[in-house]
Formats: C-alpha cells, structure tokens, sequence
C-alpha cells in the first residue's frame, strides 16, 4: 500500500481546490485531512473526489485518539473506513496522542507518558484500529512542550517498541521531531538513529513558531533552515520516504506550498542519489 | 500515575483550570526548556481552548461580528465549560450553541443573536449534509389522474425550515464578508419564516410567504395531495394548492413522491 506515492507532496487544503482542479500541477500525491471529509455529502466532498481522479492520496487524522484509555469510538472508525472506501488512500495515518477521556473530546493532540502501560494501551488500540480498517496505519511522532517525569523510556524508544508490538508504520514528522529536541535537549540524531529505517513510510514538514521560551508547532511558516538540515539527515537513513508539506495556519498561495515541496523533492534526489541509496530506477519524482 | 487518573487530571486541567489537578499534575512533569510544567500546561490548554473556539467561530461567523471577538471568546470559555464536545469530529460540536445564548446573560442585548446562531448551525449542516435528489418529473407525468389523489410529495431531504420573531436573515446577510450595501437593519422589519435548503451546492435561503409556508408545512408532514387540496381548498382564506405545486417544482423544492 505505501508504495502508491513516491516524491514530495502538499496537504490539500479548501483555498488551493481551484487552483488544483483547474491547473492540475505537477504534485505526486495529497495528503487530506480525514476528518474534514466525514461529511455525508455536499461540495468539499466532491472537490476532494476530483482531486482523486487526478492525484493519489493520503488520509491523516486526528481523530482516532489512539492513546486515550477510553473505548475505541468505532462510529468514528466506521466513518473512516466509508471515507476509505470512497477515496481509496494510499495510506490511512493519525498520532502518537490522546483527544479524548470519558467520552469528551479536546480535539488537540495530547501527550503521553512514555511507560510500559502506555506502550500496552497504544499496541492494543493500533492492532484493533488496524484489523477494523484492514490495513496497517502509520503514527505520527508528536510535538511535545512537556514530559511526564514518571516516563521509563524515551519517545524514540517508545515509537520503536510501538511501531514494533503493533506491527505499524511511523510518520515522522521533522518538524515535530525538532521542535520536541529543542523544547527537551535531546539529540534529534540519536532519536532518528534509534528508528527502524523499514518502519519510517512517509515524512512531514512544516513550519514552526519560535516563543521566547519554547518552539510552538504551529505549521503556519516556511519549514525553518534546522529542519530542513535535520530532513537531509532523516533522508541519509531512510532513503527516498515519501514527505509532505504540511501548512495549516495562515495559508500561502499554490505556488509558495509548490516551492517548498519542490525543495524537498530537490534534497530527495540530492541526498538520497549522492548516497547511492537510490533502489530501483525513477523511485521518486 | 495510571494513565486514565493521569488523563482525568489533564482534562480537568484543561477544561476547568481545576487548580487541584493543576498542582497534582505539575509534580509529575517537565515544561520545555525554562517553561515551569503550569506554563507547560498552559500550553496545551491555549490549543485546546483555541481549537474549540477556532471550531465555533467557523461555524458561527456571523454571531462573531455581531459581538466582536473578544466577547465571543469569552462567550465560547462559558460555552466549553458547559458543553463537552462528545464526537471526535469537531465539526459536530456546537450544536447547543444557540440554546445556550438564549439562556447567557452576558448576551440578552441582543435578543435576535440565539436565531442568528441557529441559522448559522443550520446552514452548515445543510451544507455539509447528503446531497439532494431531484424531481424525476417524467415519473410524474405518468402518475395516473386517478391516483392524484393518493400522492405523497417529499421535500429536498436535506432542508431545514424554521422561524424567527426577528429579520434574522438580514441581519446575516448585511453580515458576509462579500456584501455591499447598508448594513442598517431595523428589528422593525418583523419576524421571518426561512426555508434552507441546498439546490446542487449552492445553498439556498428562501423566505416562503404564509402560504407558501403551510403548503411546505403539509408536504412536510407527508400529508396526501388529496388531503392537502381538500383541506387547503376548505379554509379561510383558502389556499390554490393545484397554482403553487408547479411553483414549488419549479424552484426545486419538491424532491421526490411517493404512491
């Protein structure tokens, strides 16, 4: 299924819709967010169909709330799946977080202790998630601006262990893993080291804010010169992974979101065919 | 800590600002860099707290500019704290919206602001919702004469009709970003009857006058025509059901029938 999108793709978001329908550019594949097509039907529903006849896509959410200690809600899973069938996306994925506790819902992606009680909770809900939908999905590593002290392993640990026990994918996001790595000091080379090159199946980018006392992930800038630094490093370890350019705040025009992944592809065939670590002939475009 | 008693605090710290699960909180973590862990929390609560009123002021623009943003803000904290968003999509929270304004007093000012806000949670559902059929009209034209009678006419099924004791569809429409014009509406203009539906994706806000209205209200019952005519036809002043069905065809708000 991961093998349906190669090179670097944009998030699609309601302003670009014309653009794209009219001038069809030459993107390799959009990621959409899941929970803003739930809609049973109406035009943002019939813009993404067309998007589709045109362009592969991904399905990112928010809403799994896959380490919440709450009940899998299945109607949300069930929506999922019926989006799924409708869109066919070349990969379904959500985060590493919890939204949700007895049945009320914060709708921001919370963090986690990183404790065996988690890694138990997150590998049981992904496994039923994943046999629900009938698919591995892939878990988006987080922004953190807080740990909890009673954690007995580090993020990558965890996500190495999960992505492991539950048999799933990792999103790695650049942005967030650098934003984490400042907020806390840690070594954001240490953390992609410990990951295992066959789990990472796509990248994100995107842009952050700097706060005076912290780094807010806010995906409303260009991605900033350390992440992009950082994305070649993730490149020299995992190949030519499908990356994304994410832009949620203050959206720009086509052409700026077209830029960016254009340097991304860029950096792709510069890093990964400097390295020799080009598979087959033409894995990217 | 167990995860769940961990989660329980959080929201609390988030929803409530409970000082209790605050400080308990805060003895289990680190803030980044020289954020303390309460300014850590805060952190995540301005998302939080940011998202959900992001979430209502995109489905509630109007009521936005009619109270401003920081009263809206303010409004939507009070909003939060009452009402739990109980689906993972927040597309679905809201829904009590217009109910709770009509019952916050910060608001009486302004007593068309509950029907604005309902309009508002109308209009997105209508817009978000299935997509509607049309009149197969040949199927129609080849009912019998004698089974007339017996025909049950459907609305578009995704429409919506409701009332309000003021012109609130003024009030919305001098209100969108793209209108030009006055923006002077007199609560003396009186009250509306709107019905809300979607023609293809264009959204549709009709004003039905009172007989148009209770034309609408017996379809909507699913009443038979033979019914509707007989009954229509009786009352005073009577109404010309046979004249305003090709009316209601015509503007597309009949959707289907049934024998």
């Amino acid at each position: 299924m991961t093998d349906k999108i190669r090179g670097a793709g944009i998030g699609l978001r309601s302003p670009h819709y014309q653009h794209i329908l009219i001038y069809k550019p030459a993107i390799p594949w959009f990621e959409v967010l899941s929970d803003n097509y739930f809609c049973s039907g109406g035009q943002p529903l019939d813009y993404l169909e067309k998007v589709r006849q045109n362009y592969p896509v991904t399905l990112h959410g928010v809403g799994m709330s896959l380490g919440s200690t709450d009940p899998l809600n299945l109607d949300y899973l069930t929506r999922l799946k019926d989006l799924a069938a409708r869109i066919e996306p070349a990969t379904i994925s959500d985060h590493l977080a919890w939204i949700s506790i007895g049945g009320h819902y914060l709708h921001d992606l919370l963090p986690l202790p990183y404790t065996e009680e988690a890694l138990t909770t997150l590998t049981e809900r992904i496994t039923q998630a994943q046999e629900f939908l009938g698919q591995r999905i892939l878990i988006e590593n987080p922004s953190a601006y807080l740990l909890f002290t009673h954690s007995t392993m580090t993020e990558w640990e965890f996500i190495s262990a999960l992505t492991k026990k539950a048999d799933c994918y990792l999103l790695l996001d650049v942005n967030n893993l650098h934003v984490g790595a400042v907020n806390h000091g840690y070594d954001s080379l240490e953390y992609l080291d410990a990951l295992e090159p066959s789990r990472v199946k796509e990248i994100h980018l995107a842009g952050y804010e700097e706060k005076e006392d912290y780094l807010l992930d806010t995906h409303g800038y260009p991605v900033h010169a350390p992440v992009w630094q950082l994305y070649q490093e993730a490149l020299k370890r995992f190949g030519p992974v499908p990356t994304l350019i994410e832009w949620d705040t203050d959206i720009p025009p086509f052409e700026i979101m077209m830029a960016e992944a254009n340097k991304a592809g860029a950096y792709m065939e510069e890093v990964c065919l400097g390295e020799g670590r080009k598979g087959e002939e033409g894995r990217w475009s | 800590m167990e995860l769940k008693g961990l989660q329980q605090l959080f929201y609390q710290a988030m929803i409530t600002k409970d000082a209790d699960s605050i400080e308990a909180l805060s003895q289990k973590i680190a803030g980044a860099k020289s954020l303390t862990p309460e300014a850590g929390l805060e952190v995540y609560r301005g998302s939080v707290i940011g998202g959900l009123t992001k979430g209502l002021i995109s489905i509630y623009p109007v009521c936005c500019r009619l109270v401003g943003e920081e009263f809206f803000n303010a409004t939507a904290v009070s909003y939060i704290h009452r009402f739990p968003s109980l689906s993972p999509d927040i597309g679905d929270y809201g829904a009590e919206f217009a109910d709770f304004l009509a019952h916050f007093p910060p608001a009486a000012q302004l007593p068309y602001l509950p029907d604005v806000a309902r309009l508002e949670w109308y209009w997105e559902q209508v817009f978000k919702g299935e997509d509607n059929k049309y009149l197969d009209i040949q199927a129609l034209g080849a009912v019998n004469q004698e089974k007339w009678n017996d025909l049950i006419f459907s609305l578009p099924k995704n429409s919506v009709f409701f009332t309000s004791p003021y012109p609130i569809h003024r009030i919305w429409e001098v209100n969108q970003p793209d209108y030009e014009g006055s923006e002077e509406v007199s609560l003396s203009e009186g009250g509306v009857k709107i019905f809300l539906w979607r023609k293809g994706y264009d959204m549709r806000l009709e004003l039905p006058n009172d007989e148009e209205w209770e034309l609408l209200q017996a379809f909507a019952a699913q009443e038979s025509f033979g019914n509707i005519c007989g009954r229509f036809t009786n009352q005073s002043p009577p109404i010309d059901v046979p004249s305003l069905l090709p009316l209601f065809v015509q503007r597309g708000w009949i959707a289907g029938f049934s024998l």
